[in-house]
């Protein structure tokens, strides 16, 4: 059974003349205990997306979706609260920033405290209290800070941001989610700071089979800790497969330049060469193209780009594209 | 990992105080230095204006001259005068001859209480109704608030005072129109601040009199505490909208706490310590509205006595009562930064280059 199950997911933001779609028709779908990668660069709408599923996003956004499965329950169907309560129980998300995510003037502690189910106590209610602290501390050492004593007492700013992201993390797990979604977790960190928050992030899911998706707008910095990719383009869908279909075969002309534009993935160029890129920029809310998004930048695009095209399955390697890239490979 | 020890955070606090005390400090400096020209500034002989002593034969006048040292430079004139303000000599008044500092001893106490109070009910009103103007951002409340906020503060507070004494003194007659407490009450002067010397005193009429001053207490603070209630609502208002706009406050609602439980235990605190910064700027401004409205109710304050002075160009009690105010004014501030540091744990923190 799939985890979650995502089709045509919109959203839209109402303005005078016509509405925007930010993001555009967008299917996810995730098995238990997988690690799929989120990609796309800054204005793909992913964190919009990550947001809508923890319904979490500003009232100005409209999210509708055709299917919104969790779990085998049909979360479209529930009223709004059900469907926070099953979310806000069995999804939990960490945000880019971690240090902003904390309130500034509330010790680590008392947040880490609020964050403990309740319902996880047994006891009384006067030795709930106690309860609560060692519940923190529990959790703290989950996520590998030992010094506990000194961190339940200090504040947000007072820890670096790779401690902050841990401390978030820490209370992600208090409610033992299925699911984390872990928007850019590491961005703005030092790289060896990176690595640990993507080691424990992976020692989780393998420990608790807990299902992750990483958010980036890194392609080849999560490729080495995700099963499987979704790439997004401007708020729309472009390919999802393994991360070794993603990285070694991707069969969208969007997917293609990501890859080629890591120099990682193109070690035998020669030195000084140039990278690969695409021409333009990604388009701003405002004038967005229609049909493909992706049209006014692509190198294949054709009449036929002036219609959204429909998604193509490949053994399980989706693509949405009318020119799919996949006789370059046999 | 790199955290900080919490012994840091106090000595951190003791730093931050110092250094308000130092800028405490300064200002006063600053403050006598204006007080020092006034007395060049105005018309009249310096020393005299210093002084205040108008009728002083010639005699007088040259021992006065010797003690401020006349003779000497500006600055060693400037220090003498710096010495008698220390021991507490302001001059005499030059309308009732009587030492300034007595006179502002017994006039402060009563502006101090009007302001205090006024300044205790402006924020325990703005400041949640405010915070409801934001938690309704863009709703009927929100509207409803701004509006009365706008004609609040637009009102002038002179109009404001003869009105509320023409309804609710002279046509209903709740409340007195003018003065601290009634005449038939003999209250001892302990600390001056007339409702803590009822209470401290042993008058059989305790009770009455208690009641007796709050009701002549009502107006004028109402009165007083209008217009910088609006303000309140209005920097409540626009703080609480800045913190629920916060990322942390996304990242609580992804933990699942509910609406009510954010606004309690995350957004008020945030929002309260960022109206808290500038009450102290508030305060002056509330200072020069109890001076008006000191003078329409009577009230026996610092604020209608300098006001009268200046009618009767009492040159030195303008100086005089110009240190006293300022100086109680920044005192309050600083009170008031204290505060806002004892709980926002940002701002402890030693920082550079601000
Ligand atoms: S649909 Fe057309 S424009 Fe879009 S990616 Fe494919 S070829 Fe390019």
């Amino acid at each position: 059974m799939n985890l979650i199950d995502i089709r045509n997911l919109s959203i839209k933001l109402q303005t005078s003349t016509k509405p925007i779609f930010a993001v555009d028709r967008v299917n996810l779908t995730m098995k238990e205990g997988e690690v799929r990668g989120l990609v796309g660069e800054s204005g793909s709408g992913k964190s919009l997306l990550a947001q809508a599923i923890v319904g979490v996003l500003d009232e100005k956004w409209e999210v509708d979706a055709d299917r919104f499965h969790w779990r085998g329950n049909d979360l479209m169907r529930l009223s709004a609260e059900e469907r926070k309560a099953i979310i806000s129980k069995d999804v939990a998300m960490i945000f880019q920033e971690p240090m902003a995510c904390l309130d500034p003037t509330t010790t680590i502690g008392e947040q880490l405290e609020e964050a403990v189910d309740v319902e996880q106590l047994s006891g009384y209610f006067w030795q709930k209290r106690q309860q609560r602290k060692l519940a923190a501390i529990t959790l703290l050492h989950k996520v590998g800070i030992k010094q506990h004593e000194v961190c339940v007492k200090s504040f947000p700013h007072q820890l670096t941001d790779a401690l902050c992201q841990r401390v978030m993390i820490a209370m992600a797990l208090a409610r033992r989610p299925m699911l984390l979604i872990a928007d850019e977790p590491t961005a703005s960190m030092e790289s060896t700071n990176q690595g640990q928050i993507f080691r424990l992030l992976a020692s989780l899911n393998q420990l608790k089979n807990m299902s992750i998706l990483l958010i980036s707008h890194d392609l080849e910095n999560v490729t080495h800790w995700t099963n499987t990719i979704t790439v997004m383009y401007s708020g729309q869908f472009v390919e999802a497969g393994t991360t070794e279909q993603i990285f070694n075969q991707p069969y969208h002309p969007y997917t293609r330049a990501l890859v080629d534009s890591s120099p990682k993935a193109n070690r035998m160029i020669p030195n000084k060469s140039r990278l690969m890129t695409l021409p333009g920029s990604i388009p701003t809310l405002q004038h967005l193209p229609i049909g493909c998004r992706l049209g006014p930048r692509c190198p294949r695009a054709q009449q036929k780009c002036v219609h959204a095209p429909k998604i193509k399955n490949f053994h399980s390697h989706q693509v949405s594209c009318h020119f799919p890239l996949k006789d370059n490979y046999s | 990992m790199a955290l900080i020890l919490t012994g840091l955070q106090k000595t951190n606090m003791l730093i931050f105080t110092l250094r308000r005390f130092s800028l405490f400090f300064f200002t006063l400096l600053l403050l006598t230095m204006l007080s020092f020209s006034l007395s060049f500034l105005f018309p009249g002989e310096q020393l005299i204006n210093l002084t205040g002593q108008i009728s002083a034969s010639p005699e007088q006048l040259a021992v006065l001259a010797d003690e401020y040292q006349q003779q000497s430079g500006l600055l060693s004139q400037y220090v003498s005068y710096l010495k008698h303000l220390f021991q507490g000599d302001m001059g005499y008044s030059m309308t009732s001859h009587l030492p300034i500092s007595s006179e502002v001893l017994n006039r402060l106490p009563a502006t101090v209480e009007l302001a205090c109070v006024a300044l205790l009910v402006a924020m325990f009103v703005g400041i949640p109704v405010g915070f409801c103007a934001a938690i309704y951002h863009r709703k009927a409340p929100d509207n409803l608030i701004l509006t009365i906020a706008m004609i609040g503060y637009s009102i002038p507070v002179f109009w404001l005072g003869i009105l509320a004494i023409l309804v609710f003194s002279i046509q209903l007659g709740w409340f007195p129109s003018s003065g601290q407490i009634s005449l038939l009450f003999e209250i001892q002067h302990v600390t001056g601040l007339q409702l803590i010397d009822i209470l401290l005193s042993d008058s059989p009429y305790k009770w009455q009199a208690f009641q007796d001053a709050t009701r002549h207490l009502i107006l004028p603070v109402i009165v007083v505490a209008l217009a910088p209630a609006t303000i309140f609502m209005r920097l409540a208002r626009s703080a609480m909208l800045e913190v629920l706009d916060t990322h942390y406050i996304k990242a609580a609602k992804a933990k699942g706490l509910t609406f009510s439980q954010i606004i309690y235990r995350h957004a008020m605190r945030n929002a309260i310590i960022k109206v808290i910064r500038d009450i102290g700027l508030q305060f002056a401004n509330l200072i020069t509205i109890a001076m008006v409205t000191e003078v329409i109710f009577s009230w026996p304050g610092i604020g209608s006595w300098l006001i009268e002075s200046i009618y009767q160009r009492d040159y030195t009690a303008i100086q005089g009562g110009l240190i006293v105010l300022s100086s109680f004014i920044f005192i309050v501030h600083i009170i008031i930064d204290l505060v806002y540091a004892a709980l926002n744990p940002l701002a402890r923190e030693p920082r550079h280059g601000t």
